[in-house]
């Protein structure tokens, strides 16, 4: 087993640094000048020279690249060009502000996706199955701008019931994270953007959950527990519910990493400060360190949550048994 | 008419420029006019863009010349013009920045040849005779006889073609504000508005709208408007650009010019930072040398003027200039902030960085009439009132709250969540919001203009006949009426009439006409083949 983690966190770093470099090359390879968001291409040659010396892009690209490499191996990434802020400090502000609308968002479709799942295959071809298929496939059709913006209509803007936007009223920024969450005006705020992320991304585990169950519905052992005698309800969350529970684990993972970065559309028509708006402020801007430092980070979390995913994969499944060739 | 002639009457080889030009045009002779393609922002960075773009694409195939449109993201347009100089035509937005009330950026800057902005190779002896001979005219009156001629000058060779003059178009909420006081080129969401403007209840705070985060609060690295629109909440200037555009004693009671090339300064008494230290000649004379030996981006081409700065009294310094430079006043003295010395002395050591650029400065101190208290990037800023300012606001403090779109904004106007705009808003929401009860959306005057912008290097582009007639091919009225929702008037020369005092009110917009276009292209050689092509002259 150690042996196994451990190797599968060698070929973690590998891939990371395949990455890094990637996304070293990827943001150069951009049209544009990197300090042409900073500093009018109209004011002086020397003037930029000045601002391209002043963040080290006077240097050739090899070397920029060395000193790239040294600084995420020593854990300093930098400064950004725009605000000159550390990337570390606008990446983990971003970070958590992200983290809260995803974590809120994906638990409610998880928990709700789940559980509509496991009940549409329990009624397979029943009312609920039929209409919640319909419905979680329109949901995924409809893009979260067009779904985000029916909720701001209706439910703000019309209704007046919930505000239209930002993470808290203006002028009373909470002291701490604990203090955001205490503030009933964050949970007034989160509603909208929850709602537009979880009818979006509902279907997903909704379908897979429900698929996963009706095969595992149909497996000798459920006939078996039936022809024991078991409660409905003993079978369907103990017995099929848990086995079919693995593909959703999976999937999760790549939720993650992909709810982390995707919600651009979402952040910018709810005016929510985070890193999906975040990467693509820096990436228009020519912001090389942040825009690398945002996007590295997303590569640390889904290889990291795949990374775990397998792990979990382990005590999920008894099946499964690692050797030294790997999972078989 | 022979097209010397018309060249001769229509004024077009007054300059020197159309010397240039002829040996190229020969060699065209008789064949058709290239295609060539139209640069502007995409829609998602600014609608009307593209919108006049298609406009204008659309009449110049109506004098038998096709123009293809290209709507790109802005920050390649910027780089195809300003670093690669790989484009034919392009569409910008030259806002109404408060520095740029000075004639220097619209003259000099954008159409002498060796202008900063002048990416299109423009040159006429004629123009850069004048503009260097304006900006080393210390007498206003004398400098806006120059200025007047110009214009007239870049008018009659059609060297850039103003397309309009949109007004700031902003909204604000009547029934929260009161005492809002507007600036040309920056509307409501001018420094004036922010002291003078005050709650008609709740907390005292003025939640202000814009769409750009805020990026930075160095006052060494800023070189963005937006920057200096909060960062002037902060710290004090020396002058202030006025509601009318005219300069205003600020920080310095007074600054003279004793002769072209010496200026007196005077302090003003019993200015102190919001940390307590007191405003001394000590910090304007280390303002300026901090800028200058850290190269401000902003300021340096203007402090590399100074000859040298010596305090001559308590509260009174003298600069001494290499040459003389009019536009010192609002586009060095009006702009740089003040910064106190006993705590940037040691900056950027004491910080651990290798350049101040990379300072990040999260809390800013200054001696401005509002004092930081905090900056949520990508979110918001805050700022409250400094009582002890001598021009204290009248408000508890402005909170500068960023949207992510237009749309967002005007909801959040309406729904009351925010008092005010900072910049632009788009002209139809203006227009929408304009009909709710409590809420006033406007367009104010501004000194910025959307122009049509030519490669002067390209093909007919070379030609001034060519240009004049492209400036009358430009549909100004449907623009104006419909693009804009009416929030503009139509462009002529290349300082607008808000900008009174330089404007040269002799220059008309050239009149919207396809006919008027193929007449002037006629009268200058120019004539069509059996399919209606434009063919070069013969």
């Amino acid at each position: 087993m150690l042996d196994y983690i451990l190797r599968r966190l060698l070929y973690m770093l590998i891939t990371l640094f395949a990455v890094a470099s990637i996304l070293f090359l990827l943001f150069r390879m951009l049209p544009g000048e990197a300090t042409m968001q900073v500093i009018s291409p109209a004011m002086d040659e020397a003037v930029q020279k000045r601002m391209k010396a002043a963040f080290g892009l006077d240097l050739p690209l090899w070397q920029q690249y060395f000193v790239y490499l040294k600084n995420l191996v020593t854990l300093e990434w930098g400064r950004s060009f725009v605000s000159a802020q550390e990337v570390t400090d606008v990446i983990a502000y971003r970070f958590w502000n992200t983290l809260l609308l995803m974590a809120s968002g994906l638990c409610m479709t998880l928990v709700l996706g789940i559980g509509c799942g496991i009940w549409m295959a329990w009624r397979r071809n029943g009312v609920f199955d039929v209409a919640g298929t319909v419905i979680s496939l329109i949901f995924q059709a409809a893009p979260p701008f067009i779904t985000g913006l029916l909720l701001l209509m209706v439910l703000s803007y019309r209704l007046g019931i919930f505000p239209t936007g930002g993470m808290y009223p203006p002028g009373q920024r909470p002291d701490s994270l604990f203090e955001l969450l205490l503030m009933p005006a964050f949970w007034e705020r989160i509603v909208l953007p929850t709602l537009t992320v979880g009818m979006y991304y509902i279907s997903t585990p909704m379908l897979v959950m429900r698929d996963s169950m009706l095969e595992v519905l149909g497996s000798d052992y459920i006939e078996l527990a039936r022809a024991k005698g078991l409660p409905p309800s003993k079978i369907m969350f103990r017995h099929a519910a848990r086995n079919a529970l693995l593909g959703v684990v999976t999937l999760a993972s790549i939720m993650v990493g992909f709810a982390v970065g995707g919600q651009v559309v979402v952040e910018s028509l709810f005016s929510w400060p985070g890193m999906g708006q975040l990467m693509v402020e820096s990436a228009a801007a020519h912001d090389y360190p942040v825009a690398q430092g945002t996007f590295l980070m997303l590569a640390i979390l889904v290889i990291g949550l795949n990374f775990l995913t397998d792990v979990l994969y382990c005590y999920l499944d008894p099946r499964i048994k690692i050797s030294a060739q790997g999972i078989t | 008419m022979k097209r010397r002639d018309f060249l001769k009457r229509t004024g077009i080889l007054a300059g020197a420029s159309a010397a240039g030009w002829m040996p190229q045009l020969a060699q065209a002779a008789g064949k058709p006019v290239e295609s060539m393609t139209l640069l502007t922002a995409n829609a998602s960075f600014d609608p009307v863009r593209p919108e006049m773009g298609r406009l204008i694409t659309q009449a110049c195939k109506k004098i038998g010349w096709d123009v293809k449109l290209a709507a790109e993201d802005y920050n390649m347009g910027i780089g195809k013009v300003f670093n690669e100089k790989d484009f034919d035509m392009f569409i910008v937005r030259w806002t109404g920045r408060a520095n740029r009330i000075d004639p220097e950026t619209f003259t000099a800057m954008m159409h002498h040849r060796d202008g900063n902005y002048n990416k299109w190779g423009y040159n006429n002896a004629q123009v850069n005779e004048l503009c260097d001979a304006q900006q080393v005219e210390m007498d206003p009156a004398k400098r806006r006889d120059l200025v007047l001629k110009v214009q007239e000058t870049i008018f009659n060779d059609a060297a850039s073609s103003p397309i309009v003059y949109p007004s700031m178009t902003n909204a604000y909420r009547e029934d929260r504000l009161q005492g809002l006081v507007p600036q040309v080129g920056e509307g409501i969401g001018s420094l004036w508005s922010d002291l003078s403007a005050s709650t008609k209840g709740g907390d005292g705070y003025i939640r202000t709208g814009q769409t750009s985060p805020l990026k930075n609060l160095n006052p060494v690295s800023v070189t963005d408007s937006n920057e200096f629109k909060e960062l002037r909440m902060i710290y004090d200037r020396l002058l202030q650009v006025g509601p009318d555009g005219g300069l205003v004693p600020w920080a310095a009671t007074s600054i003279n010019a004793v002769d072209s090339t010496t200026v007196d300064i005077t302090l003003r008494e019993g200015m102190k930072f919001h940390d307590g230290v007191p405003v001394t000649i000590d910090d304007v004379k280390f303002t300026f040398d901090y800028y200058k030996k850290w190269k401000a981006p902003f300021f340096i081409s203007s402090l590399e003027k100074f000859e040298s700065v010596n305090i001559t009294g308590k509260n009174s310094l003298r600069i001494k200039l290499t040459a003389p430079h009019a536009p010192l006043m609002i586009n060095f003295f009006a702009q740089i902030f003040i910064l106190p010395q006993h705590i940037w002395k040691d900056i950027p050591e004491k910080v651990n960085v290798d350049d101040v650029l990379k300072f990040a400065n999260e809390n800013p101190v200054g001696s401005g009439p509002f004092k930081f208290d905090y900056w949520d990037r990508g979110k918001e800023l805050k700022v409250s009132a400094n009582r002890d300012h001598f021009n204290a606001p009248k408000c508890a403090g402005i909170i500068r709250v960023t949207y992510g779109s237009h749309d967002a904004m005007a909801a959040a106007i309406e729904a009351g969540e925010c008092d005010r705009t900072r910049y632009i808003l788009k002209p139809a929401l203006v227009q929408d919001l304009n009909k709710i009860n409590g809420i006033v959306g406007k367009g104010y005057a501004s000194h910025g203009w959307y122009g049509f912008m030519f490669n002067h290097l390209r093909g007919p582009l070379q030609d001034p006949v060519f240009r004049a007639a492209i400036d009358h091919v430009v549909p100004r009225d449907v623009v104006q009426s419909v693009v804009m929702s009416g929030f503009a008037e139509k462009g002529g020369s290349v300082i607008a009439p808000a900008n009174e005092f330089w404007h040269n009110s002799s220059l008309k917009a050239r009149p919207s006409s396809i006919k008027k276009a193929r007449e002037v292209l006629e009268a200058g050689g120019y004539s069509w083949d059996g399919s209606g092509n434009l063919l070069y002259p013969a």
